[in-house]
């Protein structure tokens, strides 16, 4: 009677963790600190279909051979219960090691998998991946195992489900839906962060503002339709040309915005230079015309322009993107601060 | 088709009935084990897979509270027991297939004897027909 509060007492903490997480990651992480205290196992599998993606957690000493059982056994079983085929290679795999068992119970480099348990993650009829707890020990596992397992394979189910509908929710918070970028929303988000972080540390800061010349006659001339297509396939250029750490969003119209951290003028020239030669030398088809296109950027820096605020950075952008405008277009100008 | 036993029960009935308990019986002792949820979600499957075959079968009606074989009764009445029995059959090996996939012998040994006895009857039953 005591082993069994003793186990609804790990299990209520497990889940507890489960329910604590915010991130796939987190949430296997969590049970995987839980369940070695009530279940005697070698590893704990998570595939979740929607990352494409199985997360072990399990014992430093298991072999390799044992690892790659254990992956192929959970594949199969979601592939038996009508999701996919049992090719491995659809997945990516990420194993975790951490010291489950103590020395003298290490697993033998030449262990199989001798049991193991697999439930799907079902949640409103709908299988999200499945979970597994196994062993290189014949008969790991009995009913009251299964029982407490399912337990979990639920509570998890369902904190994956609100996972994947805040990631859903918040995807249509911060994406523009015409051109994939980040939207407004996000880049305010984002500028303020960076600024804060640039004004405190004292670290480089650039902003490069771009837009479409002439883009009112491509829409006037061929539609909307064309118009959009135009813009999506702008901001797929925008997001090849800049780095890792950069943030490109769409500002609004045919208006874009860059963040890029830690860069300096010179680098945040280059980057604008780059964007707008490869825009140039791209041939776009619209309609039945092929014809190029081309655009005007705009450059603040901080602290070369000595912004006082994440507001006036953006603000000195614009100016110079206007610069570039009335300079005829086609170029990449510095913001130019007023003589006094 | 199918004939009317001594005791004024259809044949097909007596099948059904006594397959429609067997399930109600595997119901109860694997939603224990691994939820309702889950179980319905099994069910659900296998119905589909073996109802290719036997399309009675999809007249199974499987929720989160239990199986129910109502739907199944009128459309077996034009069916021989055989048929029935065999569907039924089909239906619960391919049940502790996925069981065995899942858990390997965790849910079976708890469920096959009360499996087990009751195919026997079926089997029974059909052969005096």
């Amino acid at each position: 009677m005591r082993l069994i509060f003793k186990n609804l007492n790990i299990l209520r903490s497990t889940i507890n963790a489960i329910n604590m997480s915010f991130e796939i990651k987190e949430i296997v992480e969590s049970a995987g600190n839980n369940l070695p205290n009530l279940f005697d196992l070698s590893a704990f599998g998570v595939l979740w279909e929607e990352g494409s993606i199985i997360y072990l957690y399990q014992e430093e000493s298991c072999p390799h051979s044992f690892t790659q059982e254990v992956v192929k056994n959970m594949v199969k079983v979601f592939s038996i219960l009508g999701k996919g085929t049992d090719d491995v290679s659809r997945f990516s795999i990420q194993v975790e090691k951490r010291r489950l068992r103590p020395n003298h119970m290490m697993v033998d480099p030449k262990a199989t998998l001798k049991s193991y348990l697999t439930l799907p993650l079902a949640v409103e009829g709908e299988i999200i991946g499945c979970i597994s707890i196994n062993s290189d020990q014949p008969n790991a596992f009995d009913a009251q195992d299964l029982q407490f397992f399912s337990v979990i394979g639920y509570q998890m189910a369902a904190t994956l489900k609100h996972f994947q509908r805040f990631s859903s929710i918040k995807s249509i918070a911060i994406y523009d839906t015409l051109t994939n970028l980040y939207n407004r929303r996000y880049f305010e988000d984002r500028i303020r962060g960076e600024a804060q972080k640039a004004f405190y540390s004292g670290s480089s800061l650039s902003l490069v503002m771009v837009d479409i010349d002439y883009f009112k006659k491509v829409n006037d001339t061929f539609g909307h339709t064309e118009g959009d297509r135009i813009l999506y396939e702008i901001a797929s250029l925008l997001k090849t040309s800049v780095r890792k750490k950069d943030t490109v969003a769409r500002y609004g119209g045919e208006e874009f915005i860059l963040i890029l951290p830690e860069a300096g003028l010179e680098e945040a020239t280059m980057i604008a230079e780059r964007i707008r030669r490869l825009v140039e030398s791209t041939p776009f088809e619209i309609g039945q015309v092929r014809m190029n296109l081309t655009v005007s950027l705009g450059i603040s820096n901080f602290p070369s322009h000595r912004a006082r605020s994440k507001e006036e950075l953006v603000k000195m952008a614009d100016l110079a993107l206007y610069d570039a405008k009335r300079g005829g277009r086609n170029r990449v100008c510095i913001y130019n601060a007023p003589k006094e | 088709m199918a004939k009317e036993n001594r005791g004024g029960k259809w044949t097909s009935d007596l099948v059904l009935d006594l397959y429609s308990n067997l399930l109600m019986e595997v119901w109860e002792v694997v939603s224990a084990l691994i939820g309702e949820a889950i179980l319905e979600l099994l069910f659900n499957l296998t119905i589909q897979k073996i109802g290719e075959k036997y399309p009675f079968l999809n007249s199974l009606k499987v929720s989160e509270e239990g199986i129910s074989s109502d739907g199944v009764r009128e459309v077996c009445r034009t069916i021989p027991p055989i048929d029935i029995h065999r569907g039924f059959q089909g239906l619960i090996n391919h049940l502790f297939h996925l069981f065995s996939t899942l858990a390997e012998g965790v849910i079976s040994r708890e469920v096959f004897p009360k499996v087990f006895p009751k195919v026997r009857e079926a089997e029974r039953i059909i052969s005096q027909k």
